[in-house]
């Protein structure tokens, strides 16, 4: 597993040499940002429960035929399979956020994840829906966007200092996109 | 590789948890120390060539002849010299990443193999890196607390080897 850091230590390593002052000014960004990052972890993983929740359901009320016998989250068993799997893909996507590179969610949950699904007869198109919402919502977490009408009773105010965070949303997107990259 | 935030990761992973309050604050604590290690990461980058010829001249004075394989005195000093220039390479990435794991990785893992093999002594590399150890003077060279993450690597290189 590597971080945002020892992604740069390697490319480096590769040509023999020492990190070039572009690679450290930009390093040295990621210092100065660090605190953001660290709210936006946060506000992802203090909002994991109902992010995946919101998924999954959002996931079945577009394609009812996944809860009638004959879907694939037809008995509880499934469902709570279903459910568990959506908190693990967050889970890394956070990792990744949190180390500012993808290698621990390619690594440890992506590689091998589609051959999986297939084997199993899990439908690729609602996993990459269930992606999709849990997308939206981590940036309008780490954005701070989110709002009362679209979230409703789950409704929860982020209270930080104000400032842009743009690029990790993106950044956070990103991660996302890979997911969904890998399962298509 | 080992850093603050792989640490982190790998632990909450093993347990299978989201990164919590007492992860945040590791990772807080590593880069609040971050700006010491780039200056010491950005100074070396800038001159490891002279710190690496200083190296290879107190291990000659003590060494005359140096050690391993009988070549010639040119080339051996040659290719001591760019083991030290790789390690202070690593020391580098140390200090950029944060963590023992360049180090740990591409410069000690195996080297005892190595330098027995080849009979190579340890105790070289030991003066020569000894000599930086004592070298560099807080101020002059960078300020304390980056002169402190530059020895630091600059120790656990020395501990590995003797």
């Amino acid at each position: 597993m590597l971080d945002a850091f020892s992604r740069a230590v390697v490319s480096a390593d590769a040509s023999t040499s020492t990190l070039s002052s572009d690679k450290i000014a930009e390093l040295k960004g990621f210092i100065t940002e660090g605190n953001k990052r660290l709210d936006a972890v946060n506000a992802v993983a203090s909002n994991a429960s109902c992010c995946v929740s919101d998924a999954i359901t959002g996931m079945i009320c577009e394609n009812q035929g996944l809860i009638q016998a004959g879907g694939n989250c037809y008995p509880n068993r499934r469902m709570a399979a279903c459910l568990r799997d959506g908190e693990i893909i967050l889970r890394y996507v956070t990792y990744a956020l949190l180390a500012g590179d993808a290698s621990v969610l390619e690594d440890r949950c992506l590689n091998g994840l589609k051959e999986t699904y297939t084997a199993l007869g899990v439908p690729a198109t609602s996993t990459v829906r269930a992606v999709q919402i849990m997308k939206a919502v981590c940036v309008a977490h780490i954005t701070n966007t989110n709002t009362e009408e679209r979230a409703g009773a789950k409704y929860r105010k982020n209270d930080t200092p104000q400032g842009d965070c743009s690029a990790l949303a993106a950044e956070c997107a990103g991660y996302f996109d890979r997911v969904i990259s890998a399962l298509s | 590789m080992k850093s603050v935030l792989t640490t982190t990761v790998a632990s909450a992973d093993l347990a299978g948890r989201f990164p919590s309050a007492s992860d945040l604050e590791s990772v807080q604590g590593s880069l609040q120390r971050a700006a010491a290690r780039m200056e010491a990461a950005e100074k070396l980058a800038s001159n490891y060539d002279a710190v690496a010829q200083e190296a290879v001249n107190a291990i000659y004075s003590k060494f005359p002849s140096g050690s391993g394989r009988a070549i010639d005195a040119g080339t051996q000093k040659e290719k001591c010299k760019r083991d030290i220039v790789h390690y202070l390479r690593l020391i580098n990435y140390c200090l950029v990443v944060g963590g023992t794991g360049p180090i740990d990785e591409w410069g000690i893992s195996g080297a005892r193999e190595v330098y027995k093999a080849l009979g190579i002594d340890t105790s070289t590399y030991v003066t020569g890196l000894t000599f930086l150890r004592n070298r560099g003077c807080a101020d002059r060279d960078l300020s304390a607390q980056a002169l402190l993450e530059y020895n630091g690597y600059l120790d656990y290189l020395i501990n590995s080897m003797s």
